[in-house]
């Protein structure tokens, strides 16, 4: 089965992702804040939230930075990257928000009042609340999100969620003219069989009850909203009275704050949206984000005070330098995604189980960790880490570093020459010349190849490739860069065998052909009981640890640098990174009066 | 000539063909005739060649743009949609009429017309490499006619450790350097990113741009100052008429500055001519640093998300600066020395 949720990102932008995720160099899942005040407890002393005031935050001109392909959710190609932008634009039916203790995270209806499984697991009901408006005033209700699920689905972007929907529904009443809205908001070639399939799948069961029903059981869905398009909500009447482009620059949601100024990818204003439904929020009265290119620069400019907030540095060093500034707060998020080196079974070397096993002996990441992580790093030999859901660091008969037992099997084999790719990123070829080093200890002959993003790709997409440092996982391991990107064996960034019978990956989706790893994979978001999903995400651990797919590394998430004084949830109380960055909810941000 | 004879000439059919028959014929409109007619096949060349090799890139544009767990058939809608199924050759005819025609196509991201991202982009950048053109030359000439008037002198030996050291910083790092001085140690006097257009006022547009064109312009003037200054230097001390106008009396500065600069500008005119390309190709790292959505930015991302439209347009500009700019030099060349004009030289 495929992953359920598919989060909105091109291909670069996933990348990209990982390439941030590959540089990350921060240390650990505690939060630290550095010089602020601290109460018998060692927590640190905030005081109340005190309103007002105009904050900047930087943001990576190559992720989060970037919104070229502007800011609707259902044409935008990069909803999963642009989390903070659509925090304060739209709000989300789900947040993501900090896990009590400040470990972990836990998901909670924003927009949306509560959801409900039917007893089959086939039938998702979200109840809105009550009173919400859009900030042109129009009602935020059911036929709103109807309107916006259907488009998000049916817009022919890449951001559009991949969802098994139950289309063979009788089909529902629907107003002529809201059919005529919504059609005249869908591309032109949209197919419209599908498009009334959908509305068969989704329906409106009163003004603030909406459902969703599927044709197979979905445990990730809910979970998958907070880094997905569905969770934003825009306005019907605003788009169509803006048209399409207009609305992309500056659309109309019913978040904290207002788009008054959009220089895509540049700079994107905001003001407090008076209307917001919160009593009391947003705290802020402007909001901007700045994009910027790479951590100098974006340090530099928080220094320079150009911006206020860095989301997402990932520089060991410019981290260790923003530790020594008395006028700055690092705080570390909590990881998610661990390094892991991707062994290519479907062809030479590692087709032989026996090579695989010598690069599982023969890595030590441990001593990566320490030697150039400062030690902060935390080890996993899984896809999970603290941060996210189902996190079980030791799987049960990981081979673990042993360079005797790994010079024993290239030994056995007559010699193994590898080629270690990964994408060019200054940290990333630390670690693979790291990498490099331990296994021509154990006698493996290794070639390096740091390579652009593009090539990377490619590389994937042509199979030719040995072994790729990567990263693998997510809060919820199936959405975003979650397990199924790496091990499913149809997918084109995976090295597991493909099925008995299948010639490649697309003969095996033809003929539905799966792997007993694919079969786990689907069990482990078959179910909507996290226990069953717990024991199913073990069982896909073990499965990849007994056949020594990949070896799994350090887990990090990148940091929030801000100035002193600058607090919220996602800045400084950490949130789980969904897939890389921890999404920030601005409608809680604040800033102290003297930090102004 | 009084205008009363000139408007008797202009009346005569014979004589106006005259005129326009000499303007046609003086030898500089027919160079520069010339050089636009190798310059238009030129550009068709180098806009073949942009394509064949954005062709060559690896990556697959329609995956890059799908996503990453996009199925085969939604990898196949998007190359139907960017049009990536047509032939090649049928895809390049089509660009290159729509070049010809002004429509330069949809940008696959940004889902807008290039036209549009052009309107927004190349202001920013033509600002940006205008004015560090000027700021380079306009310090670079009379700091050279300084050094080279006592050659060995402290003011001569100064200028060349400082251009020096100048000269060995790559404009990115100098550009970080800028920051961390004008933006971070004097907190708040020029700011570190962004861009105010100029409509937006003269003072905020300049702010913005003073150390993205101090990036670009230092490594330039340093550059033009130490060649300029050793060419002026080598007239002095080994030309001819130097010695005669010494001879004559004439004083060291006019000597200088109507004599040997006269003849060391044709050396300085090719440098600058050569490195309009290398100003352009500048700011696709300094408007990264400063985040300016320039041209040179523009570029850059629409090259990493495979957005061919856009890459092409963005090369194809490059390459005509590149071309016009030398073309501009070839003319400079010709008005100031007649053997060119002439055809003897």
């Amino acid at each position: 089965m495929k992953s359920s949720v598919r989060g909105g990102r091109s291909a670069v932008r996933l990348f990209g992702t990982l390439a941030v995720a590959l540089s990350l160099v921060v240390a650990g899942t505690a939060c630290a804040a550095g010089g602020q005040p601290t109460d018998d407890t060692g927590d640190v002393e905030v005081g109340d939230p005190q309103p007002g005031g105009s904050l900047t935050v930087l943001l990576d001109a190559g992720f989060a930075g970037g919104w070229a392909t502007g800011l609707d959710p259902a044409t935008s190609n990069t909803t999963g990257a642009n989390l903070p932008q659509n925090a304060a634009i739209f709000g989300g039916l789900f947040t993501l928000e900090p896990g009590e203790n400040g470990e972990g995270g836990q998901i909670v209806p924003n927009q949306a009042e509560s959801y409900e499984w039917s007893e089959d697991g086939l039938t998702l009901t979200v109840k809105l609340r009550d009173g919400i408006t859009f900030s042109d005033g129009t009602p935020f209700n059911a036929e709103a999100v109807l309107w916006n699920w259907i488009r998000q689905l049916s817009s022919g972007s890449t951001g559009a969620p991949n969802i098994a929907l139950n289309t063979s529904l009788e089909p529902p009443q629907l107003d002529q003219a809201f059919l005529d809205d919504l059609f005249a908001a869908l591309p032109e070639d949209v197919d419209r069989d599908a498009v009334m399939g959908r509305l068969n799948a989704i329906r409106v069961v009163d003004d603030l009850t909406i459902e969703m029903h599927l044709n197979a059981v979905n445990g990730s869905l809910i979970n998958g909203f907070p880094g997905a398009n569905l969770n934003l909500i825009a306005s019907p009447t605003a788009y169509k009275e803006m048209g399409a482009q207009a609305f992309s620059e500056k659309p109309v949601g019913a978040g904290p704050f207002i788009v008054t100024s959009n220089t895509q990818s540049q700079r994107l204003e905001l003001e407090r949206n008076p209307d917001y439904f919160k009593d009391g929020l947003p705290y802020l009265d402007e909001l901007n984000f700045q994009s910027a290119s790479g951590d100098q620069v974006l340090y530099q400019s928080l220094l320079a005070g150009d911006g206020q907030v860095v989301e997402g540095l990932s520089s060991v060093t410019l981290i260790q330098e923003a530790r020594n500034n008395p006028d700055v707060q690092v705080v570390l998020g909590a990881p998610t995604s661990p390094y892991v080196v991707q062994l290519n079974t479907r062809k030479p070397p590692f087709d032989d189980k026996r090579a695989r096993e010598a690069i599982y002996y023969a890595t030590d990441f441990e001593a990566i960790n320490k030697g150039l992580f400062n030690d902060e790093g935390e080890m996993s030999q899984s896809f999970t880490a603290s941060g996210g859901l189902f996190w079980h660091d030791t799987v049960p008969g990981y081979r673990e570093y042993d360079p005797e037992k790994a010079a024993a099997l290239v030994e056995e084999m007559g010699g193994l020459s590898v080629r270690l790719g990964t994408t060019d990123i200054v940290t990333a070829r630390s670690v693979t010349t790291a990498l490099q080093t331990q296994w021509e200890e154990a006698g493996i002959d290794v070639q390096i190849d740091a390579e652009p993003l593009g090539d990377v790709i490619n590389r994937f997409l042509a199979g030719d490739w040995d072994a790729l440092l990567q990263t693998a996982g997510a809060w919820d391991p199936s959405v975003g860069i979650g397990v199924g990107v790496r091990f499913g064996s149809t997918s084109p960034f995976s090295g597991t065998p493909l099925p008995e019978g299948a010639a490649n990956a697309g003969d095996a989706i033809a003929q539905g052909l799966t792997t007993e790893l694919d079969d786990l994979l689907a069990a482990a978001i078959a179910t909507t009981d996290e226990d069953e999903r717990f024991e199913a995400y073990k069982q896909v651990s073990k499965y990849i640890s007994d056949e020594a797919y990949a070896p799994f590394g350090m887990a990090f998430s990148p940091a929030q640098v801000m100035k002193k004084g600058v607090h919220g949830p996602g800045l400084d109380q950490p949130i789980p990174a969904l897939a890389v960055n921890q999404g920030v909810l601005y409608d809680r941000v604040w800033i102290e009066e003297s930090a102004r | 000539m009084t205008s009363n004879a000139t408007a008797a000439i202009a009346a005569r059919p014979e004589a106006r063909s005259g005129a326009l028959g000499r303007v046609a014929g003086s030898p500089l409109v027919r160079l520069i005739t010339r050089r636009v007619l190798v310059a238009i096949p030129l550009l068709f060349a180098i806009s073949l060649l942009v394509f064949i090799l954005l062709e060559l890139l690896p990556g697959d544009p329609a995956q890059v743009q799908a996503g990453m767990d996009a199925t085969p058939e939604e990898v196949e809608a998007v190359r139907r949609r960017l049009g990536l199924d047509r032939p090649a050759p049928e895809r390049y005819l089509s660009w290159l009429l729509g070049v010809l025609t002004g429509n330069l196509g949809i940008s696959s991201v940004q889902q807008k017309p290039v036209t549009e991202i052009l309107a927004t982009a190349l202001p920013p950048t033509i600002e940006i490499v205008a004015l560090a053109f000027i700021v380079s030359l306009a310090v670079a000439l009379p700091v050279a006619l300084l050094a080279a008037r006592k050659p060995g002198g402290f003011f001569d030996r100064t200028i060349m450790v400082i251009s020096m050291a100048l000269l060995a910083i790559p404009n990115y790092v100098l550009a970080l350097l800028l920051v961390l001085i004008f933006a971070v140690a004097f907190r708040g006097m020029l700011p570190s990113l962004g861009y105010v257009p100029i409509s937006a006022g003269l003072w905020p547009n300049l702010r913005t741009v003073i150390l993205p064109v101090l990036a670009l312009s230092i490594p330039l003037m340093a550059f033009y100052a130490r060649f300029l200054r050793g060419d002026l230097v080598e007239q002095i001390n080994s030309a001819d008429y130097v010695d005669t106008a010494r001879a004559k009396g004439v004083g060291s500065w006019r000597i200088l500055w109507q004599h040997a600069f006269r003849n060391s500008s044709f050396g300085l005119l090719t440098i600058v001519g050569l490195n309009i390309g290398g100003l352009i190709g500048g700011t696709v790292i300094i408007e990264q640093i400063f985040s300016i959505r320039g041209l040179g930015m523009e570029m850059l991302q629409a090259l990493g998300a495979r957005d061919i439209a856009v890459v092409q347009i963005c090369v194809f500009i490059f390459a005509a600066v590149a071309i016009a700019a030398n073309l501009i030099v070839d003319v400079l060349y010709a008005v100031l020395d007649p053997r060119i004009r002439y055809g003897r030289n």
